[in-house]
C-alpha cells in the first residue's frame, strides 16, 4: 500500500480550518454540559417530587433519543415555536443539553459518596442551600467524578461530528468530503484522528492537572 | 405558514404524504429574495466535490449557470444525505442540486428537473486485475455497491442474468466499497459511470474502469419539493438547461470534468 | 406515516436489532472487563507498564470510533489482517470502550480514602482482600452511575458498525430509508429501539445502584 503524506499535507489546512468548528461546538457544548448538568443533578436529587421527576424525564429523553435525531429536531422544529436558531447555535445547544444529562448523572453518583452528615451539619449551622452546594457539595462531587467527567467531555468532542447534519463543515465531515475527492480515506482519516487526539489530549491533561490540585492529602 | 406547518408535521412524524398540498409559488419567492439556496452532498465526484476547501464539480458549475439564467444568486449548503430530504420538506433551503437518479418511485414524492448527468451503472476493478475485462466477468465474484442506490438495483438485475450470480455486498457509502476494493475483500464496485471514471482517474495505479456500462440507461436529475409550488421553478430551470444545451455550456462543463460529453436527453426520460 | 413499511421491513429491522444487541453486550462487557484489568494494572503495576496504559488510554479514548474501525477494517488487509465485519466490529468495540471503563474505575479507586487502605494494611489484610472487601464495595457507589452512562453511550456507538457492513440496526434502517425514500419512519424506528435499550440499561443501573448504596441508607 502506498501511503501518501502529500495528500495529508495538501489537505491539512482545510482540515484544521474545519477543526475550528469542532472546537467551537465542543467548547460551547462543554460549558452548557457542566453548568446545566449541575442544575439537572440538583433537581434530580431534590426533595421536591415534581422537580425530581422532571429531571428524571429530562435525563431519560436526552440519553434515550439518539443525538442525531435531537439535532434534527432542534434545527427543523424550533423555528415553528418562534426560535429560528442558526445552525451553529442549534448544534451547540443540542450537544450541550444532551451531554448535560450525562454530566448530571456522573455528579449524582459522586454526590452519593459524600457523607450525609456534611449536609446535616451545614443545615445545623444555618448555611444557605446555595452556599452548601457551591462551597461544599459541588467541589467534592467534581473531585470524585472528574475522570468520568473528562470521559464525557472527550465523548462530546467526538460527537460534535454529528453537527454535519445541520450543515456545519466540522472535522469529520470535511475529512469525508476530502476522501470523496481524493479516494484516499486511510491517509485522511489518520490525519483526522491525530487532530482529534491532540484536542482530547489537552482536555485530558487539564483534567489530570485539576485532579492533582483537588486531591485531598 | 402552511409549508412550515407541514415541515413540523414531517419532522415530528405526525403525518406524511401531505407535503404536496398547495404552497406559495417558489419561483416568485426566490426571485423576490434574489437568491436560491441549494443543498447537496459535496461528496459525489465529479458532480459535487470539495477540493482545496472549495465546492466544485459538474453540479456546481451547471447550477451557477442556471442561477444566472434565473437572474438570482446561488447559495450552496453541504448536508449529509439523511438530512437533505427533511431539510427540503421543512423549507430550510429551496432546492437539491445533488445528482439524484430519476426513478418512478422518487418522482411520486419529488419534482425532478431534466437530466443533468448520466447515471448508468458501470464497474470499477482493481488496476491490473485481468480476470475482469467485461461486466459479465463478475459472475461469482464479490461486488460492492451503495445501499439504496438505483445503481445497486441495476447491478442486482444484471447479476440475475449471469450463469452464477455475483456476491453483492451493500455499503452505506461508496467510499467504503472502494476502500474494500483496495483492501481486496471485493473484486469490483458498481456505481454510476462518471463516479467510477473519476475514481480511476484519481487513483490510476489502484482502480480501473470496466467497459462498457451495463443495464438500462439512467439519468441524474435535480430535485425540488413535490407539489404545485415548485412547478414554475422546475420549468424555469428546465428552460435554462435547454438554453445551455443549445449554446454549448453543458457540453463545455462536462468536457472539463469528464473529458467527454455524455449526450444528455433534452426531454424527460421515460421511467417505469 | 406509512405503517405497511414497518410490516415490510419488520423482520429485517428486528434481525438488525438482534445484531446490535449482540455486538453491544459482547463489546461493552468485554470493554468493562478489559477496562477493569487496565485500571488495576495502572494502580498496582510498575512504572513502565503504567506509562503504556496511560498512552493506550489517551490514544484510544482521544480518537473517534468510526476512524479506528475504518482503519482496522479497511487498512488491516494491507498489513495482512483480514477480519470479517462482525469480528472487526466486536474487537474494535471492546478496545474502544476499555479506556473509558478504565478511567471510571480509576475514579472509583480515587474516591476511597487512602487512610482506609493504610489501616487495612496495618491490620494485616492482603492486597486482594483489601480490594475485594474495602475498596470495591465503596468505589461502586460513585461509579455505578457513570458506568450506566457509558453503557448507554455505547448503545448508540453500535451504529458506527454499519460503516463496515455489520448488518445492525442502523444498517437495516438505512436500507429502509434508501429504498422507500422515507426519513421520518426510519428515525422513529431507530429512536424507539435505542430508547428501549436505554430504558433497560437505566433500569438495571438503578437496581445496581440500589444494591451498592444499600449500606448508606441503613445508617
Amino acid at each position: 500500500m502506498n501511503f501518501s503524506f502529500d495528500v495529508i499535507w495538501h489537505n491539512l489546512p482545510y482540515m484544521l480550518a474545519a477543526a475550528r468548528w469542532t472546537l467551537l461546538i465542543s467548547l460551547g457544548g462543554m460549558a452548557i454540559s457542566l453548568v446545566w448538568g449541575v442544575f439537572v443533578c440538583a433537581a434530580r436529587i431534590s426533595s421536591g417530587a415534581v422537580l425530581s421527576r422532571l429531571a428524571a424525564l429530562y435525563i431519560s429523553f436526552f440519553r434515550g433519543v439518539p443525538l442525531l435525531v435531537q439535532l434534527l429536531l432542534f434545527y427543523y422544529m424550533l423555528p415553528y415555536v418562534g426560535l429560528d436558531l442558526p445552525a451553529i447555535a442549534a448544534a451547540i445547544l443540542a450537544v450541550g443539553l444532551c451531554s448535560a444529562a450525562y454530566s448530571a448523572e456522573i455528579l449524582r453518583g459522586a454526590l452519593q459518596t459524600i457523607p450525609r452528615g456534611q449536609t446535616e451539619a451545614a443545615d445545623a449551622l444555618g448555611i444557605p442551600t446555595f452556599s452548601l452546594w457551591r462551597r461544599i457539595l459541588i467541589p467534592q462531587a467534581i473531585r470524585i467524578g472528574l475522570p468520568s467527567l473528562v470521559n464525557e467531555l472527550i465523548l462530546l468532542v467526538k460527537v460534535s461530528s454529528l453537527a454535519s447534519v445541520v450543515g456545519i463543515g466540522e472535522l469529520t465531515r470535511i475529512s469525508q468530503n476530502i476522501t470523496g475527492e481524493t479516494y484516499r480515506p486511510l491517509e485522511i482519516y489518520v490525519a483526522a484522528a491525530v487532530i482529534y487526539f491532540l484536542i482530547n489530549l489537552v482536555i485530558s491533561l487539564l483534567g489530570r492537572l485539576a485532579e492533582k490540585r483537588l486531591q485531598v492529602a | 405558514m402552511k409549508k412550515s406547518l407541514l415541515g413540523l408535521a414531517a419532522v415530528v412524524g405526525v403525518s406524511l404524504g401531505l407535503a404536496s398540498a398547495a404552497q406559495a409559488d417558489m419561483l416568485s419567492d426566490i426571485k423576490a429574495k434574489g437568491k436560491i439556496t441549494a443543498a447537496t452532498e459535496m461528496h459525489y465526484a465529479p458532480f459535487d466535490i470539495l477540493k482545496d476547501g472549495e465546492y466544485q464539480g459538474i453540479c456546481h458549475d451547471l447550477f451557477v449557470e442556471v442561477a444566472k439564467e434565473l437572474g438570482v444568486e446561488a447559495e450552496f449548503l453541504d448536508l449529509p444525505w439523511q438530512s437533505i430530504l427533511p431539510g427540503l420538506e421543512a423549507g430550510k433551503f429551496d432546492f437539491v442540486n445533488a445528482p439524484v437518479t430519476i426513478t418512478a418511485e422518487r418522482m411520486k414524492r419529488y419534482n425532478f428537473t431534466l437530466p443533468i448527468g448520466n447515471a448508468t451503472v458501470a464497474l470499477a476493478k482493481k488496476a491490473g486485475d485481468d480476470s475482469i475485462s467485461k461486466p459479465e466477468d463478475i459472475a461469482g465474484k464479490a461486488v460492492g455497491s451503495q445501499k439504496g442506490s438505483a445503481q445497486l438495483e441495476q447491478l442486482k438485475a444484471f447479476s440475475e442474468t449471469l450463469p452464477t450470480p455475483a456476491d453483492i455486498r451493500e455499503y452505506v457509502n461508496i467510499d467504503e466499497a472502494l476502500a474494500d476494493l483496495a483492501a481486496g475483500r471485493i473484486q469490483a464496485v458498481a456505481n454510476s459511470m462518471p463516479l467510477m471514471g473519476y475514481a480511476a482517474v484519481q487513483r490510476p495505479g489502484l482502480f480501473e474502469m470496466v467497459m462498457p456500462p451495463f443495464g438500462d440507461p439512467k439519468y441524474f436529475g435535480w430535485v425540488a419539493p413535490g407539489g404545485e409550488g415548485s412547478e414554475t421553478l422546475i420549468a424555469a430551470i428546465n428552460d435554462a438547461l435547454l438554453k445551455m444545451h443549445e449554446d454549448g455550456r453543458i457540453k463545455a462543463i462536462n468536457e472539463k470534468w469528464l473529458g467527454s460529453n455524455p449526450e444528455l436527453p433534452t426531454t424527460m426520460p421515460d421511467v417505469k | 406515516m406509512e405503517f405497511d413499511l414497518f410490516l415490510r421491513y419488520g423482520p429485517a429491522l428486528l434481525t438488525g436489532f438482534g445484531v446490535t444487541i449482540l455486538c453491544w453486550l459482547v463489546g461493552s462487557f468485554g470493554g468493562l472487563v478489559l477496562g477493569f484489568v487496565l485500571a488495576c494494572l495502572y494502580r498496582y503495576g510498575p512504572a513502565p507498564l503504567r506509562w503504556v496504559i496511560y498512552a493506550y488510554v489517551e490514544v484510544i479514548r482521544g480518537t473517534p470510533f468510526m476512524i479506528q474501525l475504518f482503519i482496522l477494517y479497511y487498512g488491516g488487509p494491507h498489513f495482512g489482517l483480514l477480519l470479517s465485519p462482525i469480528q472487526a466490529g466486536i474487537l474494535s468495540f471492546i478496545v474502544y470502550g476499555s479506556p473509558y471503563f478504565s478511567e471510571i474505575f480509576r475514579s472509583g479507586f480515587n474516591a476511597v480514602p487512602h487512610g482506609q487502605v493504610e489501616a487495612a494494611r496495618c491490620v494485616g489484610l492482603s492486597e486482594g482482600r483489601i480490594l475485594r472487601r474495602i475498596i470495591l464495595p465503596q468505589m461502586l457507589v460513585p461509579i455505578t452511575a457513570p458506568l450506566t452512562n457509558f453503557f448507554i453511550i455505547l448503545t448508540k456507538e453500535t451504529a458506527i458498525l454499519s460503516v463496515v457492513t455489520v448488518p445492525e440496526l442502523l444498517y437495516e434502517t438505512q436500507t429502509m430509508a434508501a429504498e422507500t425514500f422515507t426519513f421520518v419512519e426510519p428515525f422513529l424506528v431507530l429512536s424507539l429501539f435505542y430508547w428501549l435499550m436505554v430504558i433497560g440499561t437505566s433500569w438495571v443501573g438503578a437496581k445496581a445502584e440500589a444494591r451498592v448504596t444499600r449500606h448508606l441508607r441503613k445508617a
